[in-house]
């Protein structure tokens, strides 16, 4: 079965084309704020580059976030847009399980960061087990001194990667034992996505295109308080 | 004049746009700016002679249905209205963070309603009726550091539309 993924949780929006035989093609782009430009010329493209049509593919992959707003709008909507004209089941995945699948191969602790704007970040801890990685704490939104701390108080190797690392370095330069991962790897990336989405259609856990929605972590909400409008005539 | 606070008045949506425009004339990156004011004050108008002033050149139009509209301008201007919203997450929904975070100048119509969601450092820019019809009446207040450093250079800059003494009515400019 060919997978179509789609990232879109950073300033870089990706897509790339897999399967069984691995990643047929893909293409990202972190020329950022113009995903909903660049997102579908590089749709075509990459079909194009691996020889097959749209039609072929047989399953959607999103990245589902955590990450930036306008962006993930546009992934996620792009994505549901294709499985529902395709009539193909999709599959949703953590922007930062994406981040942590590629560096894993460390007896290290790994912890996926991504810049959540104004100093904040959005991140997650995990685990390297056969063939990938495990999540052992709940994505979380918190400023970079929060998760330094958090860092600090455990004591322990960690490997730092995502966009959030690098943006908010400074935070954790005392950290004698936190590595932050090169650029290279900072964003989640569409390649990742489709060997994920591929290992979780092999046990056929697919979700219908209804039940995918961007996961938004945020603070608890409160109501607008509208004595003005509401008693306005 | 109430210290830190910088009062003007126009008379006519045109001098609304021209005193905002002078405005923006100040404008930084990552500013943000708070309108207050009941249906029909002028905020729309006052974010077209801001956007002026940032030079865009685009019309710019209510929010009220689009609730964030972006512009592009010697600044990028980003125009929300959360005047439909219920929740304070359905600004942050939007985006907000991410147009804070993004060297243009973010402006709220209705902005005061969610300032929990905000950082604590805008310009509040309140409108008032006037006597007349068309009269409107223009509070600036500074909350946090970004303004502050900038009131004396707002009170030049809205020197032609200032409230002193009795004229408590709009005087047109020059």
């Amino acid at each position: 079965m060919l997978i179509l993924g789609i990232e879109t949780a950073t300033v870089q929006a990706g897509c790339a084309i897999g399967g069984h035989e691995g990643v047929l093609a893909s293409a990202h782009s972190a020329k950022g704020k113009r995903h909903a430009e660049n997102l579908t010329p590089a749709i075509a493209f990459i079909c194009e580059q691996a020889q097959i049509e749209l039609s072929e593919i047989g399953l959607v992959a999103v990245d589902i976030g955590p990450g930036l707003f306008t962006g993930l709008r546009v992934g996620v909507a792009t994505a549901k847009a294709v499985a529902f004209a395709l009539r193909v089941p999709m599959i949703g995945v953590s922007s930062l399980d994406l981040l942590a699948f590629p560096v894993r191969f460390t007896p290290r602790l790994i912890v996926a960061a991504i810049d959540a704007r104004r100093n904040e970040l959005y991140y997650a801890l995990y685990r390297q087990v056969p063939g990938g990685v495990q999540r052992i704490s709940e994505p979380t939104v918190g400023s970079a001194d929060d998760l330094a701390s958090e860092l600090l108080a455990l004591s322990e190797e960690v490997l730092l990667v995502g966009d959030g690392a690098h943006r908010y370095r400074e935070a954790f330069d005392g950290l004698t034992k936190v590595e932050i991962v090169d650029q290279g790897n900072s964003f989640p990336s569409a390649a990742s996505l489709v060997q994920l989405a591929h290992a979780q259609a092999l046990r056929e856990d697919f979700q219908q295109i209804d039940s995918i929605q961007p996961m938004y972590l945020r603070r608890p909400d409160a109501e607008i308080n509208w004595a003005t409008r509401d008693s306005a005539p | 004049m109430n210290s830190g606070r910088v009062q003007a008045g126009s008379s006519s949506p045109e001098q609304t746009r021209e005193l905002a425009a002078a405005i923006a004339e100040l404008a930084r990156p990552c500013d943000l700016v708070l309108l207050v004011g009941d249906l029909g004050a002028g905020k729309t108008a006052f974010t077209q002679g801001f956007g002026r002033g940032l030079g865009v050149d685009d019309q710019i139009t209510s929010p009220t249905f689009a609730l964030v509209q972006s512009y592009t301008g010697r600044l990028d201007l980003y125009h929300l209205d959360v005047y439909r919203l219920e929740h304070m997450n359905e600004a942050l929904d939007l985006g907000l963070s991410e147009m804070l975070d993004d060297e243009s100048v973010t402006v709220i119509e209705w902005g005061d309603k969610i300032t929990q969601a905000l950082p604590r450092d805008y310009l509040e820019v309140s409108i008032t009726f006037g006597e007349g019809e068309e009269d409107r009446l223009f509070e600036l207040r500074p909350v946090g550091s970004r303004w502050q450093a900038r009131m004396r250079a707002l009170t030049v800059a809205l020197g032609a539309w200032s409230l002193s003494g009795e004229s408590a009515t709009g005087e047109p400019p020059c």
